[in-house]
Formats: structure tokens, C-alpha cells, sequence
């Protein structure tokens, strides 16, 4: 465990989502695995990453990528043992970085020995452990999620002769959270895996764990009372753990995941991550400060998880209509792109590939309220191949070389989990982490810097956020305080060189220090600050009394 | 103000906060609190609805309102801390500035044309404040062709009563035709869209120190836009609906129209004497655009300041008009009102006349333009008498009739212009 025992700890966290499987293989067999993991931990620190989130690596028939899970106290052999892990988990601790895993508690794979069991016959223990019924009637009205692949969210099984509830894909029933059965081995899990270290869990799709007849299905009080059960119970076993939510809702919505600061400490803020991307193309930061307008405030023990890609779609479940329709023209013009009300691509080629704009959204990332997630893989500017199918093409091999396999894995190309990207703009030749290793002005060299810069203070983490609305759109402006200190954040959201004037009025005779060159900015006097920018560049100011 | 700049410091902050824009929308106003919310509002919502997208603004040209006309503009403002109700993709500045000098439409225009200038805008519109019944689809009948299409001039076309705009009628529409070759109906438009192209060359030209870059310059737009060949087209609007306004001063609006192009005769020489190809002004959507529901007219009035001019003006008549033509319109004021008929091609030919008499400068300039005011009447008295009890179509064929009269006596000012008479 790192020594620093915060129990707010995730409010100063920056958080490194990787999957075990495509980060490093060690053995040869074309996955990567924990010990690759653990070996590429140094990689990891130097970046400045404190947190490490894994994708699921329990076993798995892998037809959701992991999130069907067939045993939840086990290692997938693909990845290593139960020992690995230990090991990578013991690793990690060392080097102060956390360990957030998955838990998936919403469905689990239809390979699974409780759903084995479960289907085998009407009378066995199990049976009440997922939702069964004689008809497909029920619930009605229940959107689906995965729209590309399913037509129903219930599935007809041979075995039994009744229909399975399943928000997912067919292969992944839901579990069934009424039975209290169910309930207690899962803590029994949750308990397996806290006992042996792990800092913190990500709950994925928990909006749907419980459902009732007449309701949409989704954020119900009773699933809201699981959560909170289950966070007692950490809380009283096991102290300074944490609880992050999967839950892509609107932000009222997801208020009530936070409730009275007793149920998860942490929440993905899913519909701020797409307007972003919006408010760069549009070049008017209109969007974004809508939706934070309409975050609601959350308890001072609670954080929001920010991101700007991950293992899924680009999701535009939560945006109107006339916005997704934009995003798709100006994201995600080769339908092959779209999936599932998203888009399935990386950031590097979401933004073209424009250095200016991924460090602006990265440095966006960095200053708004709320714990960021970099996404493996974006620190060097990795592609994606759309080609692979579902969301396969954001999960190809980390590309650490430009040598054998990217250096991924020794093993012969065609035994790779995945092919390997290999196209001269980013494949693996020309971006991999060894030659950005070498320059002071690579993407990645960018990345440790404002890591670093963003680690210099608490402020990011833990700070109030107030916006300034210069009368210029294309300008995002707003105040981060904590304490004594004070950061202003400049972003030019526009791809023209743009003359800004903010009202500073009430910090009138304190200066600028400029946080990546430490450099003096004029003094803050009693006419509109005036600030020029080039194309999408940012400032991150101090401001300080003299 | 900077020397050499229209626009005022706070202006071109503002401007900057915008920035380059893919449209503008322009409202002259002075004064006009009691329509232009609701015209604004129509703009606004027609931006939202056709160009979602696009870049926009709103550019408010005032004359110096009193009465709160800015205010209302600059309400039509969608950013992140007003108009939030609204569902926009994007922020719409509403922005409004004073210009220097008395008002003036010309001088409006100007300053719109220098924002859109500034501001890159691909497409412009201008809008009239005082109009009641603009609806949001406006703005893509004016717009579109301009941004789709490559239109540089889109003119609009309404229904009008039988008895509304009898100038553009009766001498402005049938001279900018037969003079120029092209059959735009408002020549003179409220409503209208053009390309940062037209935009930038006509503010570019020479005229915002003369008469022309004052007052009546939607016409002179409109005429530099067919003289140079420019792609024009017209858009149906529907009815322009406008409150009650006093009757307009008659002698104003001769001199922005009559005077206006008699003026450009001598700017444009090549354009009129010429033999051109006529220039196509294709009509989107049109209809029928009369309505024939009854007016109270006051034709003894007109016949009386026809009867009253012709006497008072003789003298004036002797100097601008050939002998056979005054003594016509003589022998006209002689008649009952019920056997007043002044058509079209003495109509024609008088006011040929005049064009001539005001390129020779016969009298001063203005006194031409003023002294064709009651031979008007005379003409719209004529038309109110044709007109009163006809359909849609006899309505259109008499104005054509009006139209093909002037093309026909157009040699007569050709052998004026040279010293004939």
C-alpha cells in the first residue's frame, strides 16, 4: 500500500487505464500479461501516472473483451496467475502507484458456473440468481444498449425453457440483485480481492443492476441501496478503499451515485467528454460550460472521473440529437467508425493527429475539476484500426518499439491477441515510446511534463472551479482555488490565433506566473486582462501576490 | 474615432470577440423598439433552424435610437450565459453599434458591410426592422442561395396588395429592366442577401461620400451588382407585413429612386447604352404575389395634385420636357379624373425625358427629381384606375405592359442623352 494513507486520495490521482492484455507479453504467447505488466511499472512512474486501472482479467470466454467474467476470484490464464498479480499489485504499491480493478456485478458470462447452475434446472439454489421469466414482455420500454448487435434484452435459453434478462450482450445475463444469495457472495468477492491489496474497484454498468416492472430500468433506488450496502461495508472493513461508477447518465442523474457522500466516491463525468471534442470543433466553448453548469455539486468526500477516450465507443448517448448528428459529420464520417451511438476511435486520430489539439484537450483534461484518466496508449499518440471490429480497434498492442511486434511480444505476428497497427502515419515504426523516449519535444515527453505540472499542486484535484466568460467564445477561462492558492486556466479552443480580455478585476494587483516556464506575466490592474493565443494553446497561470 | 475608420473602438472589440463568422446578419434601425424584437427574433430563430452550424452573427447599424431598439437586438444573444433556453450548437453574438452621422440606410449599410468585412463573413443578409411578418424560413430563402448556390445577390419578392409599392411598380422595376436587362421586382429591397464578394467590391466603391452612399443605396447595391454582371437571383418571401407608418414623403423616395438612377445613367454609361445580354434573376418560389382585398384610395387627390402640378410647373416642364410630351400631359390635366388615363408609353417617355434633363443638368438636379412627383401621381392614379377591379393576372399583364413600354420608347433617351430632344 503507498505510504500516503489520504483517504481522499483519488481526488489527487492521475489515473493510467490499461488493459493487461494489450499492454506487455512476457511469456511469448502473443497476451499481455502481469509479469509484462509489473515489468513496464518503471514506464509507468516515469510518466508520473499514480493510479493504475485494469481492465477485467478475470477468466473469461473473451467474447466481451474480459467483461464477461466466468470466475471472479481467479486470474485469466492469458494473462498469468493469481500470484502475478500479487506480485504486479505488490509492485505497483512500491512504487506509489494504486490499483483500481474491475468489478463487474451487473451480468457475468453465460460460461460462468452460477449461471451454469442456474439454467441447469427451476429448483436449483442458483436459479434466483439471475432474472428469469416465461415471457419477453416484461419490462418493457427498457432501451437497449448495445443497438448494433441486440434486438431484445431477453434471450430465449434452450436449456431451461424461460427467457434471461441480459442489458448487454446475450452471452452476459444479468445478475439478479433482489436475492440476498447473490448479494453476499459478491461482497465475498469484493472481500477476496480487497484482502489482497487492491485499492479500489471501477463497477461497471451499474445503473442496471435492478429492475422493476413500469421503470425504465436504470438508476433505481433499490440499485442505489446495493451500492451504498456494499460501501458500508468497505468502509467499515477496509478504510481508504474506493468505489468508482460506471454510470453514463446525465449529471443530475449521476448526482445520486454520490448520494450524501455514502455511496461511490468517484463517478465518470460521460456527458462532459463528448463536448469537449464538440466545443474544439465548433471552436466555442458554449458546450462545455453548459454541461458543467448543469453538473450538480457533490459531496466534498467525492470526486468526478474525467476522461477523453477509453476501451469503449466514443459514447454520444448524451447529447441531443442536432449534437450527434454534428459529431458523426465532423468525427466520424466513414460510417464504419459508429458504433452503438458512438465512435470507435482513438484521440490521435479524432483530432487528426494535430499535436496542438491533443495537448489542448489533454491540457483541458489535466485543469478541470475532477480525477483524469489517461487511456493507454494516448501518451505516445497511438491509432486505431476500425477494421478490427466492435471496439477492438481502440485495444491494440502498446507500441513500445520499433522493433519485433512494436515490442509488445516476442511471439511470431500472426499469434498476437491483435494485429499490431502498421500504417506509416501510426503504426508502430513511426510511434512507439522508445523513439519518443529520445526527444525532449515528443508527445510523450509533453505528457510527463504536464503530469508533472499538474501534480505540482493540490489544486487540480481538490479546487473549486469558477468560469470567466470573456465576451470572445472561442476562449474557455476559468478560476481553480484552493486554500490560498489560486490558477487560472486559459484555453484558445479555435485554430486561429485569438486576443482575449478577461475581467481579473478581483485579483487586482497580483501577477501571472506562468506554471510550465515559470515565467512572469504582467501585474493585474484595473483594465480587462489582455491575453493573446496561438492556435489552440493554453495557459495555466499562478496568481500571485508579490 | 480613428481617423479613416466607420467603425468605433468598442465596435471592433466586439467584432474580435466574434470573429470570422460564416454568416452575418444585418438590421439598419432608428428607432424602431415597437418591431424589432420580433424581427430579431425571426432572424434568429431562422439561424437556428437552416444554419445550425454555421458561424453567425446578428450586426445591429443604429441611427441613434432613443427608445431602446439596441437593447432589444442585443437580447437575441445565444451564448453560455443567455439565451440558454435555446437549442444552439453554438454561441449567436447579437451585437449593436451607433454610427456616426444623421440616419441613414446607406451609412447602416456601410457599417454592416465593413463588420461582414472584418469578420470574413461568406454569406450577408440584411433585414428590415420594421417588418412584422419576417418569418425564420426568411432567412434560408435569402441565405441558401448565397451559401449553396453562389449566388452573389439574392433580392426578395413578396405579395404585395394591388396597391402597394406603386413606385417600384410604376417607374422603378420597369426602368432598372428596360435600362439594364434585368427583371428584378424590388430593385430597391428591405430584405435582401449577397456574398462576401458583392460585399467586399461595393464597399470598396466610391460612393458612401455622395447622395447614393446615403440614402437609396439597397438601389445603387442592386444596380452595381447587375452592371457588373454579378449572379443574382430573387426569393420569395410571402407578405411583408410593416405597422402603420405616415404616409411617406414622396419627394424622398423620387429622389432615392428616380434620382437615384437617373444618377447611375451617368456612372453606368456602357452598361445601359449597350447591347447586352439581358442578366437572368431566377425566382425561387414564386407565386402569385398580389392581394386583392378592397383599399379606400383617395384618386381625387391624386388627380388634383397631377392637375396642380402641371399648372404650377410649367415653366420647370418647358425647360425638362420636349413639346409634344407637355403639351400630351397638358391636354391630361384638363380631363375629368373619370377620363384620366396616363399610359404607359407617354409614361415611358416622360420620365426618359427627365432622365435626359437631369444628365444635362437643365435645371439643378434636384428640382428634375422633385418636378417628376406629380406626374407620378398622375401615373399612379392611372394605375389605381386599371387595377381596381382586376385579377392577379390582368394585374401582371398590365405591369408588364408598363415594363414592355418603357424597353420600347428606351431609344428615345438614347437620342436624348446625346443632344436630342
Amino acid at each position: 500500500m503507498p505510504a500516503q494513507q489520504d483517504s481522499l486520495w483519488y481526488k489527487d490521482a492521475v489515473i493510467y487505464q490499461v488493459h493487461v492484455r494489450s499492454f506487455y507479453d512476457s511469456s511469448g504467447d502473443g497476451n499481455g500479461d502481469f509479469r509484462g505488466l509489473a515489468q513496464k511499472l518503471d514506464y509507468l512512474h516515469e510518466l508520473g501516472i499514480n493510479t493504475v486501472w485494469l481492465m477485467p482479467f478475470f477468466p473469461s470466454p473473451l467474447r466481451d473483451d474480459g467483461y464477461d467474467i466466468s470466475d471472479y476470484r481467479s486470474v485469466n490464464p492469458l494473462y498469468g496467475t493469481l500470484d502475478d498479480f500479487r506480485s504486479f499489485l505488490d509492485a505497483a504499491h512500491k512504487r506509489g502507484i494504486r490499483v483500481i480493478i474491475e468489478m463487474v456485478l451487473n451480468h457475468t458470462s453465460d460460461q460462468h458456473p452460477w449461471f451454469q447452475e442456474s439454467r441447469s434446472s427451476r429448483s436449483n439454489p442458483r436459479r434466483d440468481w439471475y432474472v428469469w421469466s416465461d415471457s419477453d414482455t416484461k419490462y418493457k420500454g427498457t432501451r437497449i444498449i448495445f443497438l448494433d448487435t441486440e434486438l431484445s434484452n431477453w434471450a430465449w435459453d434452450p436449456v431451461s425453457k424461460q427467457y434471461y434478462w441480459h442489458r448487454f450482450f446475450s452471452h452476459q445475463p444479468d445478475l439478479n440483485w433482489d436475492n440476498s444469495a447473490l448479494r453476499e457472495e459478491v461482497w465475498s468477492v469484493m472481500k477476496f480481492w480487497l484482502d489482497m491489496g487492491v485499492d479500489a474497484f471501477r463497477l461497471d454498468a451499474i445503473p442496471y443492476l435492478v429492475e422493476r416492472e413500469g421503470t425504465n430500468c436504470e438508476n433505481l433506488p433499490e440499485t442505489h441501496e446495493v451500492i451504498k450496502d456494499l460501501r458500508a461495508r468497505m468502509d467499515r472493513e477496509y478504510p481508504g478503499r474506493m468505489l468508482l461508477a460506471e454510470a453514463n447518465q446525465w449529471p443530475a442523474d449521476l448526482r445520486a451515485y454520490f448520494a450524501n457522500g455514502d455511496e461511490f466516491h468517484m463517478a465518470f463525468h460521460f456527458p462532459l467528454m463528448p463536448r469537449m471534442f464538440m466545443g474544439v470543433k465548433l471552436e466555442d466553448r458554449k458546450p462545455i460550460t453548459e454541461i458543467l453548469k448543469q453538473t450538480p455539486e457533490i459531496p466534498d468526500n467525492c470526486q468526478w472521473c474525467l476522461f477523453l477516450r477509453n476501451h469503449d465507443e466514443l459514447t454520444l448517448e448524451m447529447v441531443t440529437d442536432l449534437e450527434r448528428d454534428y459529431m458523426y459529420d465532423e468525427y466520424a464520417k466513414d460510417k464504419a467508425m459508429r458504433l452503438n451511438l458512438g465512435i470507435r476511435r482513438r484521440l490521435a486520430p479524432l483530432l487528426d493527429n494535430d499535436r496542438r489539439r491533443i495537448e489542448l484537450m489533454n491540457g483541458m483534461l489535466m485543469s478541470m475539476p475532477g480525477t483524469p484518466i489517461i487511456y493507454y496508449g494516448d501518451e505516445i499518440g497511438m491509432g486505431d484500426n476500425i477494421n478490427l471490429g466492435d471496439r477492438n480497434g481502440v485495444r491494440t498492442p502498446m507500441q513500445w518499439d520499433g522493433g519485433w511486434n512494436g515490442g509488445f511480444s516476442p511471439a511470431d505476428p500472426e499469434m498476437l491477441y491483435s494485429p499490431i497497427m502498421l500504417n506509416p502515419v501510426y503504426g508502430y515504426h513511426a510511434v512507439n515510446v522508445q523513439s519518443q523516449k529520445r526527444f525532449d519535444h515528443s508527445l510523450l515527453a509533453w505528457m510527463k511534463r504536464l503530469i508533472r505540472v499538474r501534480k505540482s499542486t493540490a489544486v487540480f484535484g481538490r479546487g473549486s472551479m469558477q468560469f470567466l466568460y470573456p465576451a470572445n467564445h472561442r476562449v474557455l477561462a476559468y478560476v481553480r482555488k484552493l486554500g490560498n492558492e489560486t490558477i487560472l486556466v486559459v484555453n484558445n479552443l479555435s485554430s486561429s490565433a485569438q486576443a482575449v480580455e478577461l475581467d481579473l478585476k478581483a485579483y487586482k494587483g497580483n501577477i501571472l506566473v506562468e506554471m510550465f516556464g515559470r515565467n512572469v506575466f504582467p501585474r493585474i490592474g484595473d483594465l480587462p486582462y489582455l491575453l493573446t493565443m496561438g492556435p489552440y494553446q493554453f495557459y495555466w497561470f499562478k496568481i500571485r501576490r508579490v | 474615432m480613428p481617423d479613416e475608420s466607420i467603425l468605433s473602438d468598442e465596435f471592433i472589440r466586439e467584432l474580435i470577440n466574434v470573429g470570422e463568422v460564416d454568416i452575418l446578419v444585418g438590421v439598419p434601425t432608428h428607432n424602431d423598439a415597437r418591431t424589432v424584437g420580433q424581427a430579431v427574433q425571426g432572424v434568429r430563430a431562422g439561424l437556428l433552424k437552416y444554419f445550425p452550424r454555421a458561424r453567425s452573427v446578428i450586426i445591429n447599424a443604429d441611427g441613434g435610437s432613443r427608445d431602446g431598439t439596441r437593447d432589444l437586438v442585443r437580447a437575441a444573444s445565444i451564448n453560455d450565459t443567455f439565451g440558454t433556453n435555446f437549442p444552439a450548437l453554438r454561441t449567436l453574438h447579437s451585437i449593436s453599434t451607433q454610427y456616426e452621422g444623421p440616419p441613414a440606410s446607406g451609412t447602416a449599410l456601410r457599417t454592416i458591410l465593413a463588420a461582414a468585412d472584418l469578420l470574413q463573413a461568406k454569406a450577408c443578409a440584411v433585414v428590415s426592422p420594421e417588418s412584422t411578418s419576417l418569418e425564420p424560413q426568411w432567412i434560408e430563402r435569402l441565405l441558401l442561395p448565397v451559401v449553396q448556390e453562389g449566388m452573389d445577390l439574392v433580392l426578395p419578392v413578396y405579395r404585395r396588395h394591388k396597391f402597394d409599392g406603386l413606385l417600384i411598380r410604376n417607374l422603378v422595376y420597369p426602368l432598372t429592366r428596360a435600362l439594364y436587362g434585368c427583371s428584378v421586382r424590388e430593385p430597391y429591397p428591405s430584405d435582401y442577401a449577397f456574398s462576401s464578394n458583392l460585399g467586399t467590391n461595393f464597399l470598396n466603391q466610391n460612393v458612401w461620400a455622395q447622395e447614393q452612399g446615403r440614402h437609396g443605396t439597397e438601389l445603387w447595391l442592386t444596380l452595381a451588382a447587375i452592371v457588373g454582371r454579378y449572379k443574382i437571383s430573387q426569393s420569395f418571401l410571402g407578405t411583408r407585413g410593416r405597422l402603420e407608418t405616415p404616409p411617406s414623403d414622396l419627394v424622398k423616395a423620387m429622389r432615392e429612386t428616380a434620382g437615384l438612377l437617373f444618377c447611375s445613367l451617368d456612372c453606368y454609361p456602357a452598361a445601359w447604352q449597350g447591347a447586352r445580354e439581358p442578366l437572368p434573376a431566377p425566382c425561387s418560389g414564386c407565386q402569385p404575389a398580389v392581394s386583392l382585398e378592397p383599399m379606400r384610395l383617395n384618386r381625387k387627390r391624386l388627380h388634383q395634385m397631377f392637375t396642380f402640378g402641371i399648372s404650377q410647373l410649367e415653366p420647370v416642364f418647358d425647360s425638362i420636357l420636349s413639346a409634344p410630351t407637355h403639351e400630351e400631359l397638358k391636354r391630361l390635366a384638363s380631363v375629368p379624373e373619370n377620363e384620366f388615363v396616363l399610359l404607359g408609353p407617354l409614361w415611358a417617355r416622360t420620365v426618359y425625358e427627365f432622365a435626359a434633363a437631369y444628365h444635362r443638368a437643365v435645371i439643378g438636379r434636384d428640382h428634375v427629381v422633385q418636378a417628376l412627383v406629380p406626374l407620378f401621381r398622375g401615373r399612379a392614379l392611372t394605375f389605381l384606375q386599371e387595377n381596381r377591379e382586376a385579377s392577379e393576372i390582368e394585374i401582371e399583364n398590365n405591369l408588364e405592359k408598363v415594363c414592355q413600354a418603357f424597353e420600347a420608347e428606351k431609344p428615345s433617351l438614347l437620342q436624348l442623352w446625346d443632344g436630342g430632344k
